[in-house]
């Protein structure tokens, strides 16, 4: 009897990522449409966002969230403090931090989806809000220096990351000694097969 | 934790997926949303502290009679 060899997962990452980024700039442009996920004020709502949290944020960006749990709730962004949210999407995230680190903090928001950076640079700019700027990146190469960050947030997105150990190496090399990574993200309970790893539509729904 | 990060907790979980406007294969794998908290390590002692800690917080091997 022969030994089984273990399946190998092989992706096309391009495609993968052009996969993502057509089903979030769906999200971006119709957020009304109905995806796999929950969306906008509803999910905020169901996640334990506070009302406080999202006044003030322009309604496009509420209206394109689709986290998966609430970087908030395991503790706030404190004032000064700077802070890189990875995979921004339509800015939620990011503005809320940006409100709570204050004048004297920064945030860095990057997503790869255009049409997200769209939204979320609008609504920085309706809400006069000085100390966020949105990147074009991926988390695997975070476009920022090392050691800069007090906290790493990010809302559903590592799952998406083809590359899991580069996005989690740029998450060690971005934050301060002591600095925090408060993520909400996704748990698989059952093993998923190799061949179902292939299957770009299950990355994606 | 991999990556070097100390303080690892999973802090919440919820079926964050159900009742969603489309079908999804999350059910099938038991998806959760989660949110999970770490930290990176103030210096190489404070990682070594903390998964010296670990070592010694594993259960005793406890062999068959």
């Amino acid at each position: 009897m022969g030994i089984q060899e273990p399946e190998q997962t092989v992706l096309d990452i391009e495609e993968l990522r052009g996969a993502i980024q057509q089903e979030y700039d769906l999200v971006a442009r119709e957020p009304e449409r109905g995806f796999h996920f929950h969306t906008g004020r509803p999910l905020a709502r169901m996640l334990d966002y506070e009302d406080a949290w999202l006044e003030g944020v322009p309604e496009d960006s509420i209206a394109s969230f689709a986290g998966t749990g609430n970087p908030f709730r395991l503790g706030p962004m404190l004032p000064g403090e700077h802070v890189v949210d990875v995979g921004s999407g339509a800015g939620l995230d990011s503005l809320i931090a940006s409100r709570m680190v204050g004048p004297r903090g920064n945030v860095i928001g990057l997503d790869m989806t255009p049409a997200m950076l769209a939204r979320a640079r609008q609504s920085a700019a309706a809400s006069a809000q000085q100390n966020v700027e949105f990147r074009d990146g991926y988390a695997e190469e975070l476009p920022v220096p090392d050691g800069w960050a007090d906290v790493i947030i990010s809302n559903g997105v590592l799952n998406l990351a083809p590359d899991k150990a580069a996005a989690l190496g740029e998450m060690q090399r971005v934050p301060k000694p002591g600095g925090r990574l408060q993520i909400a993200d996704i748990l698989v309970q059952k093993p998923v097969p190799a061949s179902a790893k292939r299957k770009i539509d299950l990355w994606t729904g | 934790m991999a990556a070097g990060f100390i303080d690892f907790a999973i802090t919440w979980r919820a079926k964050v997926y159900a009742d969603a406007p489309q079908a999804s294969s999350a059910e099938d794998f038991g998806t959760l949303g989660i949110t999970f908290f770490a930290r990176k390590p103030l210096n190489e002692q404070e990682r070594d502290d903390y998964l010296a800690r670990q070592l010694c917080e594993l259960p005793a091997r406890v062999e068959d009679a």
